[in-house]
């Protein structure tokens, strides 16, 4: 199609190009509209997750440090996850912070490494404006499901999930997610039930819990 | 200074025990038909210690009412271990200690029944001197006060059969004879110092106590002389989040997010104009070229 040719019929030619240009301006429309990225706040004034004492006695770093590594990465084959893990803190206003990509999970760096004493709490999105999160099929995981999470210096901790549970959020159980247990277990936490289109909020979070295997 | 003992980080090789004996207990249930359930029902904790300074190592042995099949054995624990808690489902057992490396069947040296209630747990500890050894059911607590550590004391020095024990300059008990065991108290978490204080002997320990969490200070006799461990009961968050995390942005949701409609209409009219101009444009030629 030679340019003399396009200039003889201006009105079509002129068509299809409003008509690309609407294409395009819809698609970074939608693009932006879904853009999944609602930052988590920044972890700016975030109080200090390990209280620093005051007095003659120096701080010493918390117990964890010595023995078990950081995760670093996430394996549920039963729901086909696969995600490095990224580290989560507090928002200003307290809550958990959320990874800002739905396409990956993360640990909250207040709660105990996974395999150590206590419960690992990691936090995944269900889904972006679009289409499916890291922790979509999370609600699938039944009683018995293998959780695997990789650590620093190649170790790993295999858990077992015990029960999954929906809560509305209204109900979150505070102290069955973050309160103190005396073995190794962990924590899944995305959201589910139905959702809110006035909010932009599900009403729900499903919330797997596991334990370290033996 | 030191941080708070991890069960696990001894007893390798009983944990060891513990773990396979647990599996073989867990497989009993599910076997039995016995649904194994969440962590926040339906099942318990229990950890075996040995508490007692002039007996000699024992094998204990936790047997379940339940499942006669199942059972957990540590071998050859001696004063001063503590084994790492275990998860089993509630119910009833039974502990027993038999001199270390008596033979299985036969008659226990000591028992006792435990009532494991479920979302509770319980240390199980050979306590005394050898001449009245008893075992001990002690129930844990697992709630801490917001934002504070809960720390007791569990005195098992027969040298200095009286102590007074102080952390981070509370003092936890004044005069606490061998063989008890004090409340748990709430102390403002930290780097503390805890002070052993006997008729002739003292000694002074650091720790780093995390709020949230749950501690058992045992004090013992080490190699004849007065020592301090500190276990850690229970570990919760360093701070507990408010509410619950948005995780989610409605995409897959039932209804579509209102906010995309307008935008897919302007792609759909777009899609039309642009395919419209094009057919336009390609019709007109077509003609013209062969034309010529």
């Amino acid at each position: 199609m030679s340019p003399t040719r396009l200039i003889r019929r201006p009105w079509a030619a002129a068509a299809a190009l409003l008509g690309v240009l609407m294409l395009c301006s819809a698609a970074a429309g939608l693009a932006w509209a879904s853009h999944t990225g609602r930052p988590a706040t920044p972890p700016k004034g975030t109080p200090p997750l390990v209280p620093v004492p005051k007095g003659k006695w120096a701080a010493v770093p918390p117990s964890a440090a010595a023995s078990v590594p950081k995760p670093t990465a996430l394996d549920i084959p039963a729901i086909g996850v696969k995600t490095r893990l990224i580290r989560l803190g507090l928002t200003t206003a307290g809550t958990l912070q959320v990874p800002s990509s739905t396409a990956v999970a993360g640990w909250y760096t207040g709660s105990p490494r996974p395999g150590e004493p206590g419960a690992a709490v990691i936090a995944g999105h269900i889904d972006s404006y679009l289409g499916p999160g890291v922790f979509y099929r999370l609600r699938e995981l039944k009683p018995g499901s293998l959780v695997y999470v990789q650590r620093g210096h190649g170790s790993l901790a295999v858990f077992k999930v015990t029960a999954v549970r929906t809560f509305l959020k209204t109900k979150f159980p505070t102290a069955a997610v973050y309160g103190p247990v005396p073995d190794a277990q962990l924590r899944l936490i995305t959201c589910g039930g139905t959702f809110d289109p006035a909010t932009g909020h599900y009403l729900s979070n499903v919330i797997v819990f596991a334990s370290l295997r033996p | 200074m030191r941080t708070p003992r991890r069960p696990l980080a001894r007893l390798a090789t009983a944990a060891a025990a513990v773990a396979v004996a647990t599996a073989c207990l867990t497989l009993g249930q599910l076997a039995a038909g016995v649904p194994f359930a969440s962590a926040s029902t339906g099942v318990g904790w229990i950890r075996l210690a040995h508490l007692s300074p002039n007996t000699p190592a024992v094998d204990v042995y936790l047997y379940s009412f339940r499942d006669p099949n199942a059972k957990i054995v540590l071998h050859h624990v001696s004063y001063g271990t503590v084994s790492p808690f275990e998860q089993v489902p509630a119910g009833d057992y039974t502990v027993a200690m038999r001199a270390a490396g008596a033979s299985p069947g036969s008659k226990p040296v000591l028992s006792t029944a435990v009532d494991v209630r479920a979302g509770h747990a319980y240390t199980v500890a050979g306590m005394g001197p050898a001449s009245g050894l008893r075992l001990q059911v002690i129930p844990d607590r697992l709630r801490a006060p917001r934002g504070k550590a809960l720390v007791r004391v569990i005195q098992a020095s027969l040298n200095q059969d009286v102590v007074r024990v102080t952390v981070g300059g509370i003092r936890l008990a004044s005069h606490l004879k061998f063989a008890s065991v004090t409340a748990y108290r709430p102390l403002k978490p930290g780097a503390l110092a805890i002070r052993v204080a006997g008729s002739s002997e003292r000694t002074t320990d650091t720790f780093q106590l995390m709020a949230d969490s749950l501690y058992t200070v045992v004090v013992l006799d080490q190699n004849g002389k007065l020592a301090i461990d500190c276990l850690m009961d229970a570990q919760g968050s360093k701070v507990d989040p408010v509410g619950a995390p948005a995780t989610g942005f409605g995409g897959t949701a039932a209804r579509p997010g209102a906010g995309l409609l307008p935008w897919a209409a302007a792609g759909l009219a777009g899609l039309l104009v642009a395919s419209s101009g094009f057919a336009l444009v390609s019709r007109r030629r077509r003609p013209a070229a062969h034309a010529r």
